[in-house]
């Protein structure tokens, strides 16, 4: 495994625990703030919009039934800000009963906030391989003269 | 026929199903997905653009083919 970016110095497994606690963190730690700030608006935004349209009750680890929500372990994708939200979803969810699985809202909020897990491992994947396999400094001052001349 | 695709929009108005939360979802996959593969935010809107279109298209075709088959047989 590779521990530490040979350019920046900057540690691809620090940035991927970061962009797992922190949506977006890994992209900010590795230097990257405009894509560490994308990410954490869309990531942390489809959160929040799935807890407004499902009503608060989309992120819970256990159903009615105490099984293991499955969709809960693909937001888990988003980490911290899933951890910090689940037990005020899940407090809402046993105040609204039974009712709250019947409604169609709340399953679109549930997928709301699924997606945002999933692309946040994405958004882990990017912060990591960045760090770890980075480009050919040929390629990227290719690159910049291409920049330059347009 | 016209009277078929008249129909096919009138029920996806009409439907139960809050399926226009979908379009945001998407949008914001779209985006989120190309920010990985390009570093420029021009590129990045261009190719986010194109997918989220794709997506929506791809999905409108497959929804009326649905449609069409629910209908005739």
């Amino acid at each position: 495994m590779i521990d530490r970016s040979p350019e920046s110095g900057a540690s691809p497994v620090a940035a991927l625990v970061l962009a797992w606690a922190i949506p977006g963190a890994g992209h900010a730690y590795a230097g990257r703030w405009g894509k560490g700030a994308l990410f954490f608006g869309c990531i942390v935004g489809l959160l929040a919009a799935g807890m407004i349209i499902g009503g608060g009750t989309v992120i819970v680890h256990r159903d009615a039934q105490e099984h293991l929500e499955l969709w809960w372990l693909a937001q888990m994708g988003a980490g911290g800000a899933t951890l910090a939200l689940t037990p005020i979803s899940e407090e809402l969810a046993r105040r609204g009963g039974q009712a709250i699985y019947a409604n169609r809202y709340r399953e679109v909020g549930t997928l709301y906030a699924a997606v945002a897990g999933f692309l946040n491992v994405l958004v882990m994947m990017d912060a990591y391989v960045k760090l770890a396999f980075p480009r050919d400094k040929r390629e990227e001052e290719e690159e910049t003269k291409k920049k330059e001349a347009s | 026929m016209v009277e078929t695709v008249r129909h096919f929009f009138e029920h996806l108005l009409t439907l139960s199903n809050p399926f226009w939360l979908y379009y945001p979802l998407c949008a914001v996959a779209a985006v989120v997905y190309k920010a990985t593969k390009f570093d420029d935010p021009r590129q990045i809107a261009r190719a986010a653009l194109h997918f989220f279109l794709s997506v929506t298209v791809g999905i409108f075709i497959l929804a009326a083919v649905f449609y069409a088959m629910n209908r005739f047989f």
